[in-house]
């Protein structure tokens, strides 16, 4: 009688699979590709139903986990999908001479169209100024009179009361005035 | 086998697809994201029991198996390189204590009752449609209580359905280590399995709405 057909009689008529058998006819890896636990099975009717119930609770599992990872990532957005390296393929060394020239001819589109857009432009503020109310142009006119004269001064205001300490008023008038311009 | 599981490709993006301008297989990122990403995604979903968790280092895994491409040496399948990086980085993310820490407080940690109630519909009545999803709990939550080293092994095998020598590839572990692990994972979730089937009432105990994992004796063990 060889070692094999003793182990295998031993464990047909007397005892449970072991926990290896078991595990073997699980998930396989068996020496004897679970022979032995296969023969014993066919006298076992208690081990038998035990590894067709498990098996079964195991495809459950599996099923149900399966089923939930798929809801779960249909729940997720589009956004978690690594940008990233979506994008690196397309900043290839091989394609970056071509993004160049793609780059320049939109700066040399982009420019005159810009020059043109300022031209256009232009007009606006002369369309705005005219809408102006008499009192600030007359403010401005006033504004500006007042820069005029004191550039053709011959001495600036605020020198004033050094050229001529004597005349206080003419000073005291000049620093209102710019006080009230700085306002 | 659901049609979730169905629509996951059972074999790889052929390298014929990828010929021509493509150095690598990768390359083409978005066939690649809309083939594996439910996969990866579910193992993490399931590996961490948090959603959040799972969808960052999904984004994570694609972000990194594209900037190590040149790395991929086809030497195993695209399905295996991503779950090993998933693998890894999931491996990386719960070492943090910060990872502990939010996981008391998360709310999108999954929710056991959800998974049980996402059975596919089948023509059965509502109290085995009930019973069903108690067992799915059941599962899930003595999945939870497994070592880290367990759960991976029992999930590669179970959810993933990788060969023996294909989760040692993954996890990077001796054969006989991954058959040990996942024997002993076995084990323990068929003494569950067994004594919710000898006490219907334990079964209920399960409760579907408790996220907690059975806690398991493992001296009884």
């Amino acid at each position: 009688m060889t070692p094999q057909l003793a182990r295998q009689l031993e464990v047909t008529t007397s005892t449970h699979l072991t926990e290896d058998q078991f595990g073997e006819l699980m998930a396989g890896g068996g020496r004897d590709n679970g022979l032995t636990a296969q023969a014993h099975l066919l006298t076992c009717e208690k081990c038998a139903a035990e590894l067709t119930s498990l098996r079964e609770s195991l495809s459950l599992f599996q099923q149900a986990t399966g089923a939930y990872a798929g809801n779960e990532l249909r729940r997720l957005p589009q956004a978690s999908l690594p940008n990233r390296p979506m994008l690196s393929p397309f900043l290839a060394p091989a394609l970056q001479p071509a993004y160049w020239l793609a780059a320049a001819a939109l700066l040399a589109g982009f420019l005159p169209m810009q020059t043109l857009h300022r031209h256009a432009l232009q007009p606006a503020p002369a369309v705005a100024s005219s809408n102006y109310a008499e009192s600030e142009s007359e403010s401005d006119e006033a504004l500006l009179n007042d820069i005029d004269r004191e550039v053709s001064a011959s001495v600036p205001a605020p020198m004033q009361a050094l050229a001529d300490p004597t005349a206080t008023d003419d000073t005291d008038t000049s620093v209102q005035t710019s006080t009230q311009r700085k306002d | 086998m659901p049609e979730d599981i169905q629509t996951f490709p059972s074999t790889d993006l052929t390298l014929a697809a990828h010929s021509g301008a493509h150095a690598t297989p990768l390359d083409d990122l978005e066939s690649v994201i809309a083939l594996y990403q439910p996969r990866v995604f579910r193992f993490l979903l399931a590996q961490l029991r948090d959603r959040d968790a799972a969808e960052t280092l999904t984004q994570e895994t694609f972000l990194r198996a594209w900037t190590a491409r040149a790395s991929f040496r086809e030497d195993c399948s695209i399905a295996t390189w991503l779950i090993r990086i998933a693998l890894n980085l999931a491996r990386d993310h719960t070492r943090t204590g910060r990872f502990r820490f939010w996981k008391h407080l998360s709310t999108s940690a999954v929710d056991v009752a959800e998974v049980a109630a996402s059975l596919p519909n089948r023509e059965v009545s509502a109290e085995a449609r009930l019973i069903a999803q108690q067992q799915v709990a059941l599962i899930w939550q003595t999945v939870a209580g497994l070592s880290e080293r367990q759960r991976t092994v029992f999930l590669l095998r179970f959810l993933e359905e990788m060969e023996i020598p294909e989760i040692a590839s993954v996890t990077g572990l001796p054969l006989g280590t991954v058959k040990s692990h996942l024997y002993r994972a076995l084990h323990i979730i068929r003494t569950q399995h067994s004594a919710a089937a000898h006490d219907p009432a334990s079964l209920e105990s399960a409760d579907i709405d408790s996220a907690a994992p059975i806690s398991i004796n493992k001296e009884a063990l």
